[in-house]
């Protein structure tokens, strides 16, 4: 019983007083972003591997706006909140996934593009645009590209994760 | 009154050989490590890591 409740069609939500959170595995792409950040909340090795009661809200909100994919994704648990949401909330649902709100359009903007500069890290970009490097033009459709900003990568223009290993810090 | 053709063009992400990312149309950039969320219509951003201007090009790749 309590298991279905936690269900929604993709994946599982998990919510404390403030906020529910949606954890939607087959998006994720494996950045490791929430449980580097917040092992308290997000953690792989427990069951159920996310447990909303292990930080504040504002920093578990914070947390799961990192997340360069959606498979992360949280709104208010007050309806009336998750109107009018900023542009800084990327993984507010209402910027992918109004319907899980029950709005028929985004609040925020229409499937926008979203470019998320990641600490230390590529940049990360989801969304509908169309992409040129070398001599390719490819139009993308709800893709997600990783793109090197340290450099060091031997797959460019692409990120494939030396960025930790040469310890690189965008100051 | 403009019409919003310009915005209805998406958005182009263009990797410039030996040079920064060019980004232009309608997109948020987040950047979490500065605590920044804007719209720009054009920003360029640094890929070969040594901008004093992170995370945008400075020209630095050049030296």
């Amino acid at each position: 019983m309590e298991r279905e409740k936690n269900m929604f069609s993709g994946g599982r939500k998990y919510s404390n007083k403030d906020i529910t959170v949606y954890w939607k595995p087959d998006a994720c792409v494996h950045a490791s972003y929430c449980y580097r950040e917040l092992i308290e909340v997000f953690d792989p090795g427990s069951r159920p591997w996310v447990d909303l009661n292990g930080a504040a809200t504002d920093r578990i909100i914070e947390v799961v706006n990192m997340c360069p994919t959606e498979a992360l994704t949280w709104k208010w648990n007050d309806e009336a909140k998750n109107e009018n949401i900023s542009i800084d909330q990327t993984n507010h649902i209402n910027f992918r996934r109004p319907e899980l709100v029950g709005q028929k359009e985004s609040a925020v903007a229409d499937n926008p593009v979203t470019v998320k500069i990641m600490i230390d890290g590529p940049v990360v970009i989801k969304g509908n645009f169309r992409f040129k490097y070398s001599n390719n033009d490819k139009e993308m459709k709800d893709g997600i590209i990783s793109l090197c900003r340290c450099g060091h990568s031997n797959h460019q223009p692409f990120c494939d994760g030396t960025h930790r290993k040469i310890g690189f810090e965008d100051i | 009154m403009e019409n919003n053709n310009d915005k209805k063009d998406g958005v182009l992400i263009e990797v410039i050989d030996d040079g920064p990312l060019k980004i232009t149309g309608n997109f948020i950039l987040r950047d979490l490590k500065r605590d920044l969320a804007d719209t720009p219509e054009e920003v360029y951003i640094c890929r070969c890591g040594r901008s004093s201007n992170m995370p945008f090009c400075d020209d630095s790749h050049k030296k």
